[in-house]
């Protein structure tokens, strides 16, 4: 047997055993080769991967660092350097209210990605489980991957007017489609032996809908999820460039007006600290929601 | 377990008695053929047999013969073309709980421990929680999991999650055990393991098994009966009746292997697979 019951020394002082483990083995302590630091296919610490990752964030800031020292004096106003930068992020947040911008900036995209996941999971999960489903819809869902979402603005400034919900509505439609392409392919990935095995203890279609296909999948649904979450992170300058009051997109428009630009990068700077939290956000939901992964 | 005899014999088949007071057969193939692409393959032709209850009746025969496409009829998951498969009488139209299957990839769900996946095909057949637990707890004891029943599949090696599927499988207490090359994944001390596994499992729980192998060894051990199948289109090239174990079946392998009557039937049934091997050579 295969138990973990049965192994460890103990193994070898029973009566019988060919093997006498003594205090001591006889062969010398060998050594293996020090691991290199490009060895093949290496696997490092947690701990040493951190410390990798921070170095890979320090190497941009300092190549940064370094880019805007050598642009000269004259032209200093158009390249900050890092610290400026961090200063007028610590100047929005105290002093300008910037909290009320991220807060609105990050309404409008969890309230459309959690709308997009919504209306993308079901769809795939149905069109990945149902053949005529799939040969129905799938080839028209596909095609509107490739209109540009921000094709739609006109349309929408027309239908909504400059409101909130046109802003939501094209952060939707600027990853639905992508949702839905990807998630379809995680179901369709699925084991066809898994679904058979619960047709043969006489499950019903719903009992595997919802009691295999879905478990079975989640996990990969939710990576999509993940990693498509950073399209919608793309579209929110757009967004919030439509005739918005609020919003990082829009405190980034009005500093562009007054060629502010270190607040523009400031405002660039917190979009991708807040992309790389919700990434976070995500990788917490997946380990919580699905245990058995780890 | 140590000081079991050599040979277990069964006992007396308690089966549906027909009309005319013979058994009816658990299962009855009947002049089953298999074809796809609108007849443009045959893939099994004209197969009849019949199993009985308690039974464990092997398939195996050259690749490509069309064994594992059988057993899927068997299990309703895919369906004939010409002929009939009847289960204790009744046409097999669908998958149904009283014909479990295990297959050769894994397929313990891996978001579920060890105990809820024996519980599995109970709770979708609406026992209630405290009985299918208790039952659970016993089939994981029939396959040596009792100490794994809060581990995840993923903690567990092939064998062990091979030993999961069973224990679910027989939860729903089916007549019938379809088994689709369960232990190919397997290197051959599991395998060996698992083969001697089956044997015990019929002998504790008197299910009729259909175990399809293209393993000759695994075949003769576990089987009471083999039926050989040809290649393309598989025919059944002879119904074999393992009769030097006299009714009875080995518990351990080395018992059988020893047996004057083992290496003659596994020459026979080497001889019979070269013929198809050189069928396929010869391009007839």
């Amino acid at each position: 047997m295969a138990d973990a019951t049965t192994s460890g020394p103990a193994d070898a002082d029973r009566e019988g055993g060919r093997v006498k483990a003594g205090p001591r083995p006889s062969g010398a302590p060998f050594h293996p080769p020090k691991q290199r630091f490009f060895s093949l296919q290496s696997v490092f610490e947690p701990r040493t991967r951190m410390i990798l990752a921070l170095l890979g964030a320090a190497t941009l800031f300092l190549l940064w660092e370094v880019a805007a020292h050598s642009v000269p004096d004259a032209r200093e106003k158009f390249f900050p350097p890092v610290e400026q930068v961090v200063g007028e992020l610590y100047l929005l947040f105290a002093q300008e209210n910037y909290i009320v911008d991220v807060a609105w900036s990050c309404l409008r995209i969890y309230l459309a990605y959690i709308l997009a996941i919504g209306v993308a999971l079901p769809l795939a999960v149905a069109m990945g489980t149902f053949a005529n489903l799939r040969a129905t819809m799938n080839p028209t869902l596909s095609a509107l991957r490739y209109l540009p979402a921000a094709s739609f603005i006109p349309l929408l400034l027309v239908w909504f007017g400059p409101t909130d919900t046109a802003k939501i509505i094209l952060l939707f439609l600027g990853v639905i489609w992508f949702l839905v392409a990807g998630m379809l392919s995680n179901v369709l990935a699925l084991s066809k032996d898994l679904v058979e095995s619960a047709l043969t203890m006489g499950a019903r279609r719903r009992t595997v809908v919802f009691n295999v296909i879905l478990p079975a999948t989640g996990p990969h649904l939710i990576t999509t999820a993940r990693d498509l979450s950073a399209v919608a992170w793309t579209y929110l300058v757009i967004a919030e460039v439509v005739g918005a009051q609020s919003g990082i997109g829009a405190m980034m428009m009005r500093a562009g007006r007054f060629m502010q630009v270190d607040v523009i990068i400031a405002g660039i700077l917190t979009i991708g600290i807040l992309g790389v939290l919700t990434d976070m956000g995500f990788r917490l939901a997946h380990r919580l929601l699905f245990p058995w992964e780890y | 377990m140590a000081m079991q005899a050599e040979i277990q014999r069964p006992r007396a088949g308690n089966s549906r008695m027909g009309p005319d007071g013979a058994e009816t057969p658990t299962v009855q193939v009947d002049c089953v053929t298999k074809q796809y692409n609108d007849g443009g393959f045959t893939a099994v032709y004209d197969v009849s047999f019949d199993i009985n209850e308690n039974e464990i009746v092997a398939i195996i025969g050259p690749s490509g013969c069309g064994k594992t496409t059988l057993l899927r009829q068997l299990a309703g998951l895919e369906h004939p073309s010409y002929g009939r498969i009847y289960m204790q009488g009744d046409v097999v139209e669908a998958p149904g709980p009283e014909r479990g299957m295990i297959f050769q990839g894994y397929t313990a769900y891996p978001w579920l421990t060890t105990r809820h996946n024996a519980e599995f095909a109970m709770k979708i057949n609406g026992v209630r929680p405290q009985e299918r637990h208790k039952r659970a707890l016993e089939h994981l004891k029939l396959v040596h999991l009792e100490h794994f029943e809060n581990h995840y599949p993923k903690s567990l090696s092939g064998g062990m999650k091979q030993r999961v599927a069973i224990a679910r499988a027989l939860g729903q207490d089916p007549p019938v055990l379809l088994m689709d090359e369960p232990f190919g994944a397997l290197d051959a001390q599991v395998r060996w393991e698992m083969e001697e596994l089956t044997v015990e499992i019929e002998e504790r729980t008197h299910k009729t098994i259909v175990l399809v192998t293209h393993d000759i060894q695994e075949a003769i051990y576990v089987a009471d009966r083999i039926i050989f199948l040809t290649r393309n289109p598989g025919q059944i090239k002879e119904d074999i009746r393992l009769e030097f174990k006299d009714n009875g079946r080995f518990t351990k392998k080395e018992d059988l292997i020893s047996h004057p009557g083992y290496s003659d039937t596994e020459a026979k049934l080497y001889r019979m697979m070269r013929e198809e091997i050189d069928h396929i050579r010869e391009g007839t």
